[in-house]
């Protein structure tokens, strides 16, 4: 039996700011993390990246710390820390012995409210040009960047994360503040920590911490995209695979269906799945997968292969094949066992590690607005079975031509 | 702390068992000795074929029936094949633990390596060999591999083209008939299960599985290359990699040579990230890092940056090379062991973390070496400790290996353009 089940505790300071504590007296650590409700989407256009960048500069020094002092402090405690930007959310967190938990917080709560220093603006655009032309050279970074361009076009969520190297470029410090200081108020973030703490003690910090941070009030509404279908070619020379994505529209990670959806996917494309032994096992491409990509409001099925460019119509053809499939033919009752049962392990592996709860509590609270105790996760996995299965793809069918994007020396299937 | 069992079994299978009562999952490693440095020099790939097709089938069922066996558990596992040996690991519930000990055995005594699987995992790895081709730091390790190592421990898992069109499905069952039994394994477990218990399982179902006799436990030469070599492709960066000679995992000195890693690339205060990044913006990714086969070590150096900045970068990288034993202060000492000692316990909350810690103990030391053990030896490292490393152990004969569009034109003079070292 899983017995991971930790209380939780939910307090919103005046100014708005959420916080979620879970206790996990097991535990020799803790993490802390601010989750601030800001990312590619939210961006203008012009301001492709802007979010991006901002996670960069929130290292780079605030009133109180230099960019040294701020790495300093992490590495004193011996934090593993780091911070990352998606499509809808840029995260900080640091994940420390229990003793530091206190020191973690107002460290992490010390850099987000970044001055955004002039000098190391301009030092790390290069850092950021640096990592724009890293992801040019990843054949799958790419297509996931080419997919999202065309799938989403004339959305927000067709920007890249990282931005263009023209949009970086031309980023002024001044209009970057415009958008930190808009983005950046408590009634627009969560603080989130896990671990082995006492929660009067972490939100009696908290208050001291953030207290006097000033809200900003409603911030701009998201609007789902419409999901386009159609094909997009980018051919590129210089990679010697052909990569292939069909992507079809589906639910968000609110919707009650998703965690059906994310079944499905294992089953057509996770390990020991229909594509692992139809696919890859029959010699038709190294990898072959489906992954459910989610946003809170919006998501695709994503039905994936990498090959030598020549193989790429069979893998193709195979890819659909398995769609026609479990969309025409009911999954077996082992099949989904199967799928719950690995879901199961995870899910008490991830209930081991503070940094892991902290990152399923900012999914909660982001698609479900509230905490989920793993038993609560395990009944959601529960419910999925091989009728709802059947269900979710009468909704949303992926026997359909949907969206097909190629990229890789090959300009099929245009060609 | 936790009561740590150590020793073997009757049948020859060295075992470590770390019990630890309030985890909900259990993790275990079985590393079998035998890894790329063990194929035949025309049949290289050979490893990893036989690791890639263990579980294609047994003699009591297909190889989807054993996946669907190990998924009715939930049995997460892993496979992996390196220069030295092949692991295979698992984490599962508590009370699935012996099936999936069970179904572990099932895999490595009961083979039946089916034609088309062969057939098609050779293709296959054929096919990862071009997709190498995609990832450029992936493909810098892979060339600087040889460089370093020389010719058997600088092998590369995945093979080569010519010797993988050789392999047949005698070479794999030659292979695992040689290499895969009692003696040449070791297993690791970790969670809440008695040691009496773990051990009882591993004796039921591995019990007389091949000799008992201890193999596998020999070091191999490493013949290191001090070069400069350039290899040209098409990238939007330019990838440079510098190696050199350090101290194996068993060294005294290896803690010493954990806290100098940790100065240069422990954290973002470390002195790559902060002299070659956060000071010059040259890079998006810079780091340090270190492989120990058993019985060497060797440090490295990396970092990825734009042509045009690619002399620069590799100047800033030469001169933290250079300056390693200059300007220490105490402080930079602690952080970079704070560092490593607060890793141990934060991640050591993840039952799949102290299993691979255990694994590696029993690996490299031949017993579990204590926490406390480590932490004191790293504590107790002093800034006269690192100069006297470095003196020890000089940067003065490096292989650099640059992967892109163009190679170092006006790099520093001290480093050889041609194996002579500076």
């Amino acid at each position: 039996m899983i017995q991971t089940a930790s209380p939780y505790t939910l307090h919103t300071l005046a100014n708005g700011l959420q916080i979620v504590i879970e206790r996990m007296p097991d535990v020799r650590s803790a993490a802390a993390g601010f989750l601030v409700r800001t990312g590619a989407r939210d961006e203008t256009p012009e301001l492709a990246g802007v979010s991006h960048f901002l996670e960069h500069m929130m290292f780079k020094g605030t009133g109180k710390r230099t960019w040294r002092e701020i790495t300093i402090d992490f590495d004193r405690m011996g934090s593993s820390y780091n911070a990352y930007t998606s499509e809808d959310r840029t995260i900080y967190y640091g994940w420390v012995r229990k003793a530091d938990i206190a020191r973690q917080m107002e460290l992490l709560a010390d850099m987000v409210c970044s001055t955004l220093p002039e000098e190391e603006f301009k030092t790390e655009k290069n850092v950021i040009l640096e990592e724009i032309a890293m992801s040019k050279d990843n054949i799958e970074h790419v297509t996931f960047d080419f997919l999202q361009e065309k799938v989403f076009a004339g959305h927000p969520l067709a920007w890249p994360i990282l931005g263009y190297e023209k949009t970086v470029g031309s980023l002024t410090r001044d209009r970057m503040r415009a958008y930190f200081q808009r983005c950046y108020a408590p009634d627009n973030m969560l603080l989130v920590v896990a671990g082995d703490v006492e929660p009067a003690e972490v939100i009696e910090v908290a208050e001291k911490l953030c207290g006097s941070w000033k809200p900003a009030g409603p911030q701009p509404k998201r609007v789902p995209p419409r999901i386009r279908g159609g094909v997009d070619v980018l051919p590129i020379d210089r990679f010697k695979q052909q990569v292939v994505a069909l992507t079809f529209p589906s639910v968000g990670a609110s919707d009650p269906r998703a965690e059906t959806a994310s079944a499905a996917a294992t089953i057509l494309g996770g390990e020991n799945s229909r594509f692992f032994w139809n696919i890859v096992q029959k010699g038709l491409a190294p990898r072959a997968g489906a992954h459910h990509l989610e946003y809170t409001d919006c998501g695709v099925m994503l039905l994936f292969g990498a090959c030598e460019p020549e193989r790429v119509e069979p893998l193709v053809e195979a890819i659909r094949a398995e769609a026609r499939r479990i969309c025409r033919e009911r999954v077996g009752q082992h099949e989904v066992d199967r799928v719950k049962n690995k879901r199961r392990t995870s899910l008490a592996i991830e209930g081991e590690a503070p940094y892991y709860r902290l990152t399923q509590l900012m999914d909660d609270m982001e698609y479900y607005g509230e905490p989920r105790t793993v038993e609560q996760m395990l009944a959601e996995v529960d419910a999925v079975s091989a009728e709802t299965i059947a269900e979710y793809f009468a909704a949303c069918p992926i026997d359909v031509e949907g969206h097909l994007t190629s990229v890789g020396p090959r300009g099929w299937p245009k060609e | 702390m936790p009561e740590i069992s150590h020793g073997f079994l009757p049948c020859g299978i060295e075992y470590g068992v770390a019990t630890l009562p309030r985890r909900h999952v259990v993790s275990f490693q079985i590393r079998v000795l035998a890894g790329a440095a063990s194929e035949p020099i025309e049949r290289l790939g050979l490893a990893r074929l036989v690791e890639e097709t263990l579980d294609k089938g047994t003699q009591r069922r297909s190889g989807q029936e054993l996946s669907d066996a190990f998924d009715a558990i939930g049995a997460g596992r892993q496979s992996g094949t390196g220069r030295e040996t092949m692991t295979f690991t698992c984490t599962t519930l508590p009370e699935h633990f012996e099936l999936a000990v069970q179904l572990h055995a099932e895999m490595l005594r009961t083979p039946t390596f089916p034609d088309d699987a062969v057939r098609i995992n050779v293709d296959l790895a054929g096919q990862e060999l071009s997709a190498l081709e995609d990832e450029p730091q992936a493909l810098a390790d892979k060339l600087m591999s040889p460089l370093v190592y020389g010719p058997v421990l600088g092998r590369h898992p995945l093979g080569e083209r010519e010797t993988l069109e050789r392999l047949t499905r005698a070479d794999l069952e030659s292979f695992w008939r040689t290499y895969f039994h009692c003696g040449r394994m070791v297993v690791s477990v970790v969670g809440p299960v008695e040691a009496e218990r773990a051990v009882g399982v591993f004796a039921r179902h591995f019990g007389g599985f091949g000799g008992t006799t201890r193999n596998g436990r020999e070091t191999r030469a490493v013949k290191f290359t001090s070069t400069r070599t350039h290899h040209h492709k098409d990238l939007e960066q330019e990838h440079i990699t510098i190696g050199w000679p350090g101290v194996e995992a068993t060294h005294k000195d290896f803690p010493v040579q954990q806290a100098t890693l940790g100065i240069l690339s422990g954290g973002m205060s470390g002195r790559l990230f902060t002299e070659v990044r956060e000071k010059r913006g040259l890079v998006y990714w810079v780091s340090a890092w270190q492989e120990t086969p058993r019985g060497a070590g060797m440090m490295f150096l990396g970092a990825s940056t734009t042509p045009e900045r690619c002399d620069q970068t590799f100047t800033a990288l030469l001169r933290e090379v250079d300056r390693l034993s200059e300007d220490l202060v105490q402080d930079e000492l602690d952080r970079a062991v704070t560092g490593i000692v607060a890793s141990q316990e934060t991640r050591g909350d993840t039952t799949r973390s102290r299993c691979a810690e255990l694994a590696s103990d029993l690996f490299f030391f031949g017993r579990p070496v204590p926490s406390e053990e480590k932490v004191a030896k790293l504590q107790a490292v002093t800034i006269d400790d690192i100069r006297r490393y470095l003196a020890e152990n000089p940067r003065d004969r490096l292989c650099v290996l640059t992967l892109g569009p163009r190679p170092l034109v006006d790099a520093d003079a001290k480093v050889g353009s041609s194996g002579g070292g500076r």
